[in-house]
C-alpha cells in the first residue's frame, strides 16, 4: 500500500487543497477546476487497489487485458509566491459501502495524503465540500469555514464571500462534516498541520439530488484563488453553471405553487433578515422537499 | 501468513489447481459446481479465512428460516492435487482478502494454476446448446486450453458505473503474483437463474474432469439436466404463457416488455411449488 509519485519537484512551501466527491461534487469540482486552471501537472498517486474495489475491466480476446480503479492522483504547480499541491480522489474509500469514508481505510487515506503533503513541505490544506444550507439556487452561495486553530479561523473569517460555521444559519458552536473533506482536517490538525475546510452552500432540497452544483464550487473557487493568490477565471465553470441552472429551473417550476412560494420566501428574509429562517419552516422543507424534488424531475 | 487463516490440517499437495467459487451467482453455480467436486472427490476442509476484517457483521441473514453466516473455506482432495476454495463474496478488504486466499494457494499449497467457476446470466432458453466461455490471465494459457474447446475470444469492456466481477478482480490479484488462471463462465437462462442448472454445472466440469484429469463419471448431472428439462416441459404444458414466451425465445424471437421478468417469475414459482 502506498504512493507512487511520478517525479519529485522541489517545491517552495506549497499549500495543498484536496477534493473528494461529496454532495453536489463540489469538492472534486473545485479542485478539478483550480488544477485546469492553474496548468497543474500530475505528481503522483496512491495506490488504489487497497481502498477500492475496481471501476473497469477490459477483456480482450478472452485475455484479462486491465482492471482500472477509482484514481486518487496528486498534482503539482509552481506559482510565484508559494506553490501548490492538489490531490483530487474520485471516491471515498468506505469499509461499509457507503459513500462517505469512514473507519480505518479512511484514516490511512487521510494519512497518506498528508504524507505526501509532508515530503514537500507543505504546512497548510485546504479541503472543500458542501455545506447543505437553507438557501435558494438563485441565491450566490456563501462559503463556510472551520479550521484547525484559532489563528486560522481569524485568517478564514476574513476571506470574501465566508462564514464561520458557527455563525451560518444560527447553528451554534458544535456541527459535524462527514466524510474525508472533514476527516483530513481532523487528521491535519492531529499532525500539526493548518488545515481549513471551505464548504460551499447548496440548497437542502438539491442535496441528494444526482447532478453536480457548480455554483457553490464557483464561490470556494472565488476564496481560494484569494486565499492562495491564484488567478482563477471567473468565467471558468459558466458553462456548467448555465445547464445545471436549467435543469434547476425546470424542476422547480414544477414544484407546487406552495412549496415554491417557501421556497422563494428564503430569497427575501436573506435580504432583510440574514441567515434566519423559522423552525416550523425548516421542519416543514425536511419532511416534503425531496419527495417532491423527485416528483418534479419525472416531470409530474 | 496472520491469524486470520486458521488451519484446521495441513494437507500436502505436489502442485495442485485451485478451484474457487463466489456465493451467489446465477443459479448458485459456482458453489454447485465445487460442491460436486467436494462430494465426489471427498474433499476436506483444512482452512478457513476468518471473517472478521471482510465482511459487515451487525447481524446475520435469514434465508429460508435458516441463519446464514459469511464462510470462506478451503478443500483438500489430495488424491486429485486439487484444492478448492468457496466464500461468500466480501463486503470490503477485497484486495487484502484476496492475498489471504492467495497466500495459502501459493505459500502454503504451491499451486501452479486455478479456475474461478462463475455463471452470466443468459437470455437464449435451456433447451439451446450450452456455450461456455474462458477468461484467462495471460496469452501462453489461453492457448493452453485451446485444445478443450472453450469459446475463448470473448472481447469486453464493462459500461460506465457497471463494476467488474470479483472473479476478474481475483484474476488480476492472481496475476500480480504470478499464479496463472482463468475465469470460467458457464451462461444460465435468465429464468432460472433461482434454481439448479445441472446443464450448466456438466459444462463447467466437463472441462475441470478433462484438465485436470479427475476421473469423474458426470452421468448424474445428465439425468438432474433430463429431470430439470421434464419439469420444465410440464410448466409449460400447464401454463401457457410460460410456453410462448420459452417458446419465441426457442424461435429466437425477442419478448416484449414485461414477459421476461412475467417468465422468470412463473417458473420460478412453479419449480418452488413442485418441490413441495
Amino acid at each position: 500500500m502506498g504512493i507512487r509519485l511520478f517525479t519529485e519537484p522541489k517545491l517552495h512551501q506549497p499549500d495543498m487543497v484536496v477534493g473528494w466527491p461529496g454532495i453536489g461534487n463540489i469538492g472534486v469540482i473545485t479542485v478539478d477546476t483550480l488544477r485546469q486552471e492553474t496548468g497543474a501537472e500530475p505528481l503522483g498517486d496512491i495506490e488504489p487497489w487497497d481502498f477500492f474495489y475496481p471501476n473497469k475491466v477490459v477483456i480482450k480476446g478472452g485475455v484479462l487485458e486491465k482492471l482500472e480503479f477509482p484514481s486518487n492522483k496528486f498534482y503539482y504547480k509552481r506559482l510565484d509566491d508559494r506553490d501548490l499541491l492538489l490531490f483530487i480522489g474520485e471516491e471515498q474509500p468506505s469499509e461499509h459501502g457507503r459513500m462517505y469514508a469512514e473507519g480505518g481505510k479512511a484514516y490511512e487515506m487521510a494519512n497518506l495524503v498528508l504524507d505526501v503533503a509532508e515530503q514537500f513541505g507543505c504546512r497548510r490544506v485546504y479541503t472543500s465540500g458542501a455545506a447543505v444550507a437553507l438557501t435558494h439556487h438563485e441565491i450566490k452561495p456563501r462559503v463556510w469555514a472551520v479550521a484547525t486553530d484559532d489563528r486560522v479561523l481569524a485568517e478564514a473569517q476574513g476571506y470574501i464571500n465566508t462564514v464561520l460555521m458557527s455563525e451560518a444559519e444560527g447553528r451554534g458552536d458544535f456541527g459535524n462534516i462527514t466524510g474525508l473533506n472533514g476527516l483530513l482536517t481532523g487528521v491535519a490538525r492531529k499532525r500539526g498541520f493548518e488545515g481549513i475546510c471551505l464548504m460551499g452552500e447548496i440548497p437542502d432540497y438539491l442535496s441528494r439530488v444526482p447532478f453536480p452544483y457548480p455554483r457553490a464550487s464557483q464561490s470556494v473557487l472565488e476564496v481560494l484563488g484569494s486565499a492562495l493568490g491564484v488567478p482563477i477565471n471567473p468565467k471558468a465553470l459558466e458553462g456548467m453553471v448555465t445547464q445545471i441552472e436549467g435543469v434547476i429551473s425546470n424542476v422547480f417550476r414544477q414544484f407546487p405553487p406552495a412549496v415554491r412560494e417557501k421556497i422563494d420566501q428564503r430569497k427575501r428574509d436573506i435580504q432583510t433578515r440574514p441567515g434566519i429562517i423559522t423552525d416550523e419552516e425548516e421542519q416543514w422543507l425536511k419532511e416534503h422537499i425531496d419527495d417532491l424534488f423527485q416528483r418534479g424531475e419525472k416531470g409530474q | 501468513m496472520t491469524e486470520l487463516v486458521q488451519f484446521s490440517s495441513r494437507p500436502e499437495f505436489r502442485n495442485p489447481t485451485l478451484v474457487a467459487a463466489w456465493s451467489m451467482d446465477a443459479a448458485g453455480l459456482g458453489w454447485s459446481v465445487t460442491d460436486y467436486l467436494v462430494s465426489k472427490l471427498d474433499g476436506q476442509p483444512f482452512c478457513h479465512i476468518e471473517p472478521v476484517d471482510f465482511f459487515t457483521l451487525g447481524g446475520v441473514t435469514i434465508d429460508n428460516d435458516l441463519v446464514q453466516f459469511p464462510e470462506s473455506r478451503f478443500y483438500a482432495c489430495p488424491e486429485k492435487d486439487l484444492v478448492l476454495f468457496q466464500s461468500t463474496p466480501p463486503s470490503h478488504e477485497w484486495y487484502r482478502f484476496m492475498n489471504l486466499v492467495l497466500d495459502v494457494a501459493r505459500d502454503y499449497c504451491h499451486v501452479r494454476e486455478f479456475y474461478t467457476v462463475g455463471s452470466m446470466v443468459a437470455l437464449g432458453p435451456h433447451s439451446a446448446p450450452r456455450q461456455f466461455f474462458a477468461t484467462v490471465s495471460s496469452r501462453e494459457l489461453k492457448e493452453e486450453l485451446g485444445p478443450y474447446g472453450l469459446t475463448r475470444e470473448v472481447n469486453y469492456e464493462s459500461p460506465p458505473g457497471a463494476r467488474p466481477t470479483l472473479n476478474s478482480f481475483f484474476l488480476w490479484a492472481a496475476r500480480r503474483r504470478n499464479i496463472p488462471g482463468a475465469n470460467l463462465w458457464a451462461p444460465v437462462p435468465f429464468y432460472l437463474v433461482s434454481s439448479d442448472d445441472p446443464a450448466a454445472c456438466k459444462k463447467v466440469l466437463e472441462f475441470l474432469n478433462h484438465r485436470l484429469g479427475l476421473g469423474l463419471d458426470l452421468s448424474d448431472l445428465d439425468e438432474e439436466a433430463r429431470a430439470l428439462d421434464e419439469r420444465i416441459d410440464r410448466i409449460r404444458a400447464s401454463s401457457p404463457d410460460v410456453d410462448r414466451y420459452i417458446g419465441k425465445l426457442e424461435n429466437s424471437e425477442g419478448l416484449a416488455e414485461g414477459e421476461g421478468e412475467k417468465l422468470a417469475k412463473e417458473v420460478e414459482e412453479l419449480l418452488r411449488e413442485e418441490e413441495g
